[in-house]
């Protein structure tokens, strides 16, 4: 499963939709910009001050003034613009970002997330992620699904330090992909490559329901 | 005439005291504003509680403050990038108190702004909401996060007047306009310095009424040196 960060971001892709404003965390999140299907167009927000994020520039065309919230160089496609921080927060927090995806630590069956800290771990801060997760219309969590000592990250209940109460809307990791409604609570709709309806039972912690008409090897295996 | 407020550095930045509160603008390194933050290391000053989204990038930047001990408290959204702040940390000579970037960047806009604070719902059901009050609208709660008025304010800006009227260049924007809008006294550095008239009235993204200080960025430090012919061209 090497491959699961590229299967992850793809089916992510997949969740798109034309005209849509959207944010990207740092790190697996921002691999889903090579992933935007055909005929869809999107347009990225980046919290430290842009909009309409584009390509990355060609090497040796870096500049010090563009560059995302992760510091990596950014151009901006036309119509781009830059402002603020307190305007961007303004556009984050007042429901204007239609989408956002952020990687996670944990998440759990109310939709709670915890991505920002471990107790007795470094502190490195929230950064914009406690706004995203409020304003954003969706909240995307795009995750491995299982820690690195096998424990499944989609939890019972969060035990970390919270980003986000309730917040959750959308999961996907390399083997399934869930949606939480109100009225349901986790639905799982999708299955990839590889895995079946039990072996998302076992590596899955929290409740989830199974969708009628779920999807088996709807992705992945690439 | 708007009056020039172009001073020699030391002079700026001999108005920071210890034990003073700083806003500091700049993202990881964009429009972080190096030329003061150098400035400050060769001063005598301590117990210093810094307001900066981050600490720098790497080993550059306020962490450099911090390595010196000059730093006391600093209020930030992220320290990640910043090793030396971690283990200032956890050898107990900082305090670092985590706020979300967006309550971060308008605790220091509603400080300049002269309001007491603002409600948000970002950090409900979180830690963030720990030791505040919280207000309802219409059924819907938020958190009640009392405005920031600093001492001293650090910016870096592209272009400036004499005035203090400043552009900035890019998301180096960012944390710089909402820092220079909170303080008691501002100094900007700028990178290229201007006579009053000069820019663009339509084009000021910080007036210059929130400017009580300017200075020369440090040539190296200027991502885009513009030609000082061409300004005189331009002055015409």
């Amino acid at each position: 499963m090497g491959n699961a960060k590229q299967t992850i971001a793809r089916r992510a892709g997949g969740e798109l939709k034309d005209g849509q404003i959207i944010n990207l965390g740092i790190g697996l999140p921002t691999l889903i910009a090579d992933y935007v299907p055909e005929g869809v167009d999107v347009v990225i927000q980046t919290e430290n001050g842009g909009i309409g994020v584009g390509p990355a520039p060609a090497p040796g065309c870096e500049d010090r003034d563009r560059a995302n919230a992760g510091n990596q160089p950014i151009t901006l496609v036309p119509g781009g613009s830059y402002f603020d921080s307190v305007m961007s927060f303004a556009m984050i927090r007042g429901g204007h970002v239609d989408s956002t995806f952020l990687g996670t630590l944990q998440v759990d069956e109310e939709g709670n997330i915890a991505n920002w800290v471990v107790p007795g771990g470094l502190l490195a801060g929230m950064g914009g992620a406690m706004d995203l997760v409020t304003g954003a219309k969706i909240v995307h969590i795009v995750t491995e699904h299982c820690g690195r000592d096998g424990s499944s990250k989609l939890m019972k209940k969060c035990t970390f330090p919270l980003t986000g109460a309730k917040e959750a809307d959308v999961i996907i990791t390399e083997r399934a992909l869930f949606r939480r409604f109100p009225e349901t609570g986790w639905i799982l709709d999708e299955v990839a490559v590889g895995y079946s309806l039990d072996d998302i039972a076992d590596c899955t912690e929290m409740a989830y329901t199974v969708a009628d008409g779920v999807r088996l090897d709807a992705y992945g295996g690439e | 005439m708007p009056k020039n407020k172009v001073v020699p550095i030391e002079e700026a930045m001999s108005h920071i005291k210890s034990g003073m509160s700083i806003a500091i603008g700049g993202f990881i390194g964009q429009g972080d504003p190096l030329t003061l933050i150098d400035h400050l290391k060769t001063m005598d000053v301590g117990d210093l509680t810094i307001y900066e989204n981050d600490a720098g990038y790497r080993d550059r930047g306020q962490v450099e403050l911090v390595n010196q001990g000059k730093v006391k408290k600093i209020v930030a959204s992220h320290v990640g990038t910043t090793p030396d702040i971690a283990k200032a940390m956890n050898e107990g000579r900082l305090e670092v108190e985590a706020t979300p970037q967006g309550t971060l960047a308008e605790m220091l806009r509603s400080g300049g702004a002269g309001l007491g604070g603002f409600l948000t719902p970002t950090g409900i059901g979180t830690v963030a909401e720990e030791g505040k009050q919280i207000i309802e609208v219409d059924g819907k709660p938020y958190i009640l996060v009392p405005a920031v008025r600093c001492d001293i304010a650090l910016v870096r800006a592209h272009r400036g007047d004499t005035w203090g009227n400043l552009i900035f260049r890019g998301t180096s924007r960012n944390f710089n306009v909402p820092a220079a809008m909170c303080a008691d006294y501002v100094i900007a550095e700028v990178e290229n310095l201007y006579t009053m008239g000069e820019l663009d009235p339509e084009a000021i993204h910080t007036s210059g009424i929130f400017v009580d200080a300017v200075v020369r960025a440090n040539v190296s430090y200027c991502t885009v040196r513009e030609d000082p012919l061409e300004t005189a061209v331009r002055s015409k």
